[in-house]
């Protein structure tokens, strides 16, 4: 563990911490009462799924642009944190939909579009391991990468352009944000703590794929170092010995 | 690489015709997810006594009945409003002015609900707050 990742992991205990801390304090809704404290979780898992797809977009495009494998390798990391929190975001929705909404699931344009683009990046995930080629692969992701964020806005105005149950943007909208001040406090203390645990995790899953990779590439060699020896030219005299 | 180009572009091709599909054809009205009563009584011709669909709006003002069933309400949007039998127990934050989306079919001029979901708006306050009665900013 490096400095830089001890440092890290303190801040973000310490501001986990503090954005709990927040949620349980935050004074409850009039009309919810303490059930939309879920707001805390779910608003915070649904702006990562957002997140680390951007990230996966511009990974992908800079690695279309440079070619460099870390790019490669960020995209890819990004987008499995992604699909994580994209899992996340709806199974906390269910719950919260449950008791406030009377279901667990409806085929309302937010949920579909958000279940969408669960899917669709666990077909990028799929997409990495259809071949063993790096480059491939690294290409192959990066246009999928690329070409999948088209669905994101879509998801996020979804509940702008179509009839929902679910409700529109609270804070991410043109007007003001509609929600008390202390709310709105421990809303954006909890997504700088999510932010926080998804940077922890990013970099995580980086330094495990560049480890990966190094194990691979000297699992490789010693096997090829073997190989080698035990090619040996046949003596087809011992073989055949009544041959002459 | 040509095979790999061609896949791509046929993807593109097919992703641009269903958002095309999507945002042009709107499949039917499919894509509504539920219908206001205003509409939902404009239309009464499309759907027969007992085709299912969904209606959102206001639960009106002092119109909860309870009923060996369940409740029986005015679901409004403007001018418009609509007669709900609704069988089954209330959802949680059930209450007068809060928004709903009642699925189920007519029965003569009565709409007859199964599932009740709540639409609550995007605006949180403290209990004690003015701001913002329930029901506001609703479908």
């Amino acid at each position: 563990m490096t400095s830089v990742s001890r440092r890290l992991t303190a801040v973000t205990v310490v501001v986990m911490a503090g954005a709990l801390a927040a949620a349980l304090t935050a004074p409850p809704d009039r009309l919810q009462g303490n059930l939309q404290r879920l707001m805390y979780v779910h608003v915070p898992a649904a702006w990562l799924a957002y997140l680390s797809f951007a990230i996966t977009l511009g990974a992908s495009a800079g690695w279309l642009w440079k070619r460099r494998a870390s790019l490669d390798r960020l995209a890819s990391a990004s987008a499995e944190v992604g699909v994580f929190f994209t899992g996340l975001t709806i199974a906390l929705g269910s719950i919260w939909g449950k008791p406030v909404w009377g279901v667990w699931w409806t085929w309302d344009p937010r949920l579909v579009t958000t279940a969408m683009m669960f899917f669709v990046y666990l077909g990028y995930l799929a997409l990495r391991r259809a071949t063993l080629d790096a480059t491939v692969r690294a290409r192959r992701s990066a246009v999928f990468g690329v070409l999948a964020f088209a669905q994101i806005p879509v998801v996020h105005m979804s509940v702008v352009w179509w009839r929902a149950v679910h409700q529109p943007p609270t804070v991410l909208k043109p007007a003001a944000p509609t929600i008390d001040e202390w709310m709105l406090a421990a809303l954006l203390l909890n997504v700088l703590a999510f932010t926080l645990v998804y940077v922890l995790l990013l970099r995580t899953r980086v330094r495990l794929a560049v480890a990966e990779e190094t194990y691979d590439a000297a699992h490789d060699r010693a096997a090829g170092e073997l190989a080698g020896q035990a090619i040996t030219t046949p003596d087809y005299r011992k073989e055949f010995p009544n041959h002459v | 690489m040509r095979r790999y180009r061609l896949l791509a572009v046929s993807v593109l091709g097919v992703a641009g015709i269903l958002l095309g599909v999507l945002f042009v054809g709107n499949i039917n009205g499919n894509l509504v997810y539920f219908l206001t009563p205003h509409e939902a009584l404009a239309q009464k011709a499309d759907f027969e006594d007992g085709r299912r669909f969904q209606i959102g709006g206001l639960v009106q003002d002092g119109s909860v009945v309870t009923t060996d069933e369940g409740l029986r309400f005015v679901v409004v949007s403007g001018p418009a409003e609509v007669p709900v039998a609704y069988r089954g127990s209330p959802a949680q934050l059930f209450r007068p002015g809060i928004g709903v989306v009642m699925e189920g079919a007519w029965d003569g001029d009565t709409f007859r609900s199964d599932t009740m979901i709540i639409k609550h708006d995007e605006n949180y306050q403290p209990p004690d707050s003015a701001e913002g009665e329930p029901g506001d900013g609703a479908p």
